[in-house]
């Protein structure tokens, strides 16, 4: 019985993935006429490097653009919360509370609604439209997260340390530095991986900020654009969706394990 | 003053493009800007007004629930039922929960896509119904059907992490426990009843706000599998404050209805979580 229960489940989670994958070989005729059949004297891997030629939206390009981004945003993230999350890990005043309070309202705050009011702050600034303007927003976007597992991490971090680092001249500046952010790791782990995966499966923020008229497209939004023009030719859909996943998916059969307890913590921690 | 130089960047950050856009489309809510007159002109609560009289807002407000509390309700019984499956050793575990968590790194509009080439007019399924000389089934072309497809595409996606969640949250209740439970004559219900249930109350308060703030957002997926339709009758509350913010010059409307996403999300995650409060000072009582 709990058997036969977990095969159904394995069945119902791996069945549209062995669609993406299958049918990615495929002709339209194949596709069509059988799309759970393996026609294997008439595979093709011709669709697939379609989509790496394409003119249009280089799938090729959309790779590196997005593997920048995410790198951008887990230096940017790191370099301005981990300090933050010293200071209000480390005070004892209202005021810390308050400000950490603040950065937690931002877990609730739907940032596909927000991004509508944000492009104007970023008009108003002219980094509408611009790579400075989405990395600050994207960045911005995974404070709450950040400072909510630093902040609880270096609690657990002995006020000793500092006190050490006080007695020998150290100011807070330099404590952070020295001693602080080495013993972060594993915190840092986390966040970048759950960071990452944000930025990589990020549609609406890209699609909005970037917009089509920048042509600088992310997987998502170079996907979104190729299939949005061919929804019905299934030659093209199924080999972008499988390119747009076979990085994250060989990420996350690799890092499966941190991926797993780096999300436990993120939703536990605190 | 060092103490400022470390708190500074992340603040003026969270301040500008957190705290100064929400302001700000508090401020426009109450207005008439049309996204282009300098002045924008006060209409106090009209726009409120406007929005409950809205047959559009309603609706999607309508199906906004239908996805949240059956999706919410659906994630968490299959999650932690999941979870009691595979909580123990053994590689087959550790194998189906990759398979069940997989969805999350593929994200919501690759999902969206992949399910639309499968439950479309002339998707995969629709092709092997034909093929079998049946009629296709409206999975997407029938306002009920297209609804109910959006609730079981957000579970299929979404429940993984509840699983992988409540996995951790039984890793807390202590062997010895279950052991005493035994050996007072405890049945398997009973013990869960008992036991489990009621150790678990933290894990169940993270899993249902969890959700419940993912599902009232919910926009990438509508956007890909359905978009809005047919006839706007799957518009999500999130699908329809973006898609009308960009087709329409009633910026201050937008505004309006974006600020009433945001208190609702808000106001029901605190509430939730204080009434799970509750249930967890049992715990530690």
């Amino acid at each position: 019985m709990k058997n036969v229960l977990k095969a159904l489940v394995a069945l119902i989670m791996l069945v549209p993935g062995y669609l993406l994958v299958v049918n990615a070989f495929k002709s339209q005729d194949d596709i069509t006429g059988n799309p759970f059949g393996i026609p294997f004297d008439r595979l093709s891997i011709s669709y697939l490097t379609a989509t790496l030629s394409d003119p249009n939206y280089s799938l090729v390009r959309a790779y590196l653009v997005t593997a920048l981004f995410a790198i951008a945003v887990n230096v940017l993230s790191l370099a301005v919360s981990a300090p933050a999350a010293y200071v209000i890990a480390r005070g004892t005043r209202v005021r810390h509370r308050a400000l950490l309070g603040l950065f937690l309202l931002g877990l609730f705050i739907p940032s596909q609604v927000l991004v509508i009011p944000v492009i104007y702050v970023l008009k108003f600034l002219g980094l509408m439209g611009t790579v400075t303007g989405f990395l600050l927003y994207e960045t911005t976007l995974t404070l709450p997260v950040s400072m909510f597992l630093y902040v609880a991490y270096i609690k657990t971090l002995p006020r000793e340390l500092d006190e050490a680092a006080r007695v020998d001249g150290a100011g807070p500046i330099v404590t952070f530095w020295r001693v602080i952010l080495p013993l972060m790791r594993p915190a840092v782990a986390t966040a970048v991986v759950l960071h990452t995966i944000g930025v990589w499966t990020d549609f609406v923020n890209p699609q909005i900020i970037l917009g089509p008229g920048s042509a600088l497209y992310t997987v998502t939004t170079s996907v979104y654009a190729a299939i949005g023009r061919y929804s019905t030719d299934f030659t093209v859909v199924y080999p972008n969706l499988l390119m747009a996943v076979a990085p994250v998916l060989i990420f996350f059969v690799l890092l499966q394990r941190n991926i797993v307890s780096g999300l436990t913590a993120g939703a536990t921690k605190g | 003053m060092s103490h400022a130089v470390l708190l500074t960047p992340a603040t003026v950050m969270i301040a500008l493009f957190m705290l100064a856009p929400i302001a700000l489309a508090a401020y426009l809510s109450f207005t008439d800007w049309d996204g282009l007159s300098p002045n924008p002109q006060s209409v106090g609560w009209d726009n409120y007004a406007q929005l409950l009289r809205d047959s559009d807002v309603g609706h999607a407000a309508v199906v906004t629930l239908i996805v949240t509390v059956v999706g919410t309700l659906t994630c968490n019984i299959a999650g932690l039922g999941l979870a009691l499956l595979l909580n123990g050793p053994g590689r087959l575990n550790g194998v189906l929960r990759a398979v069940v968590f997989y969805p999350y790194v593929i994200g919501p509009i690759i999902i969206g896509f992949l399910w639309s080439a499968i439950l479309g007019a002339n998707g995969a399924i629709a092709h092997v119904l034909g093929n079998a000389g049946h009629s296709p089934l409206p999975f997407l072309s029938d306002p009920t059907w297209a609804v109910g497809s959006i609730v079981a595409v957000v579970v299929w996606s979404q429940f993984g992490v509840n699983v992988v969640l409540y996995l951790a949250g039984l890793q807390t209740v202590p062997p010895a426990l279950h052991e005493a439970a035994r050996v007072d004559g405890a049945g398997r219900w009973q013990t869960f009843r008992s036991v489990t249930w009621p150790m678990l109350a933290p894990s169940v308060t993270v899993n249902l706000v969890l959700v419940l703030v993912g599902l009232l957002r919910v926009y990438e997926i509508v956007l890909a599998l359905t978009n809005g339709g047919p006839a706007g009758r799957t518009n999500t509350f999130a699908f329809l404050i973006l898609s009308e913010s960009f087709r329409t010059n009633h910026l201050g409307y937008g505004a309006a209805q974006a600020i009433t996403l945001m208190v609702v999300i808000a106001a029901l995650a605190l509430g939730l979580t204080a009434l799970r409060r509750r249930a967890e000072d049992a715990v530690s009582a």
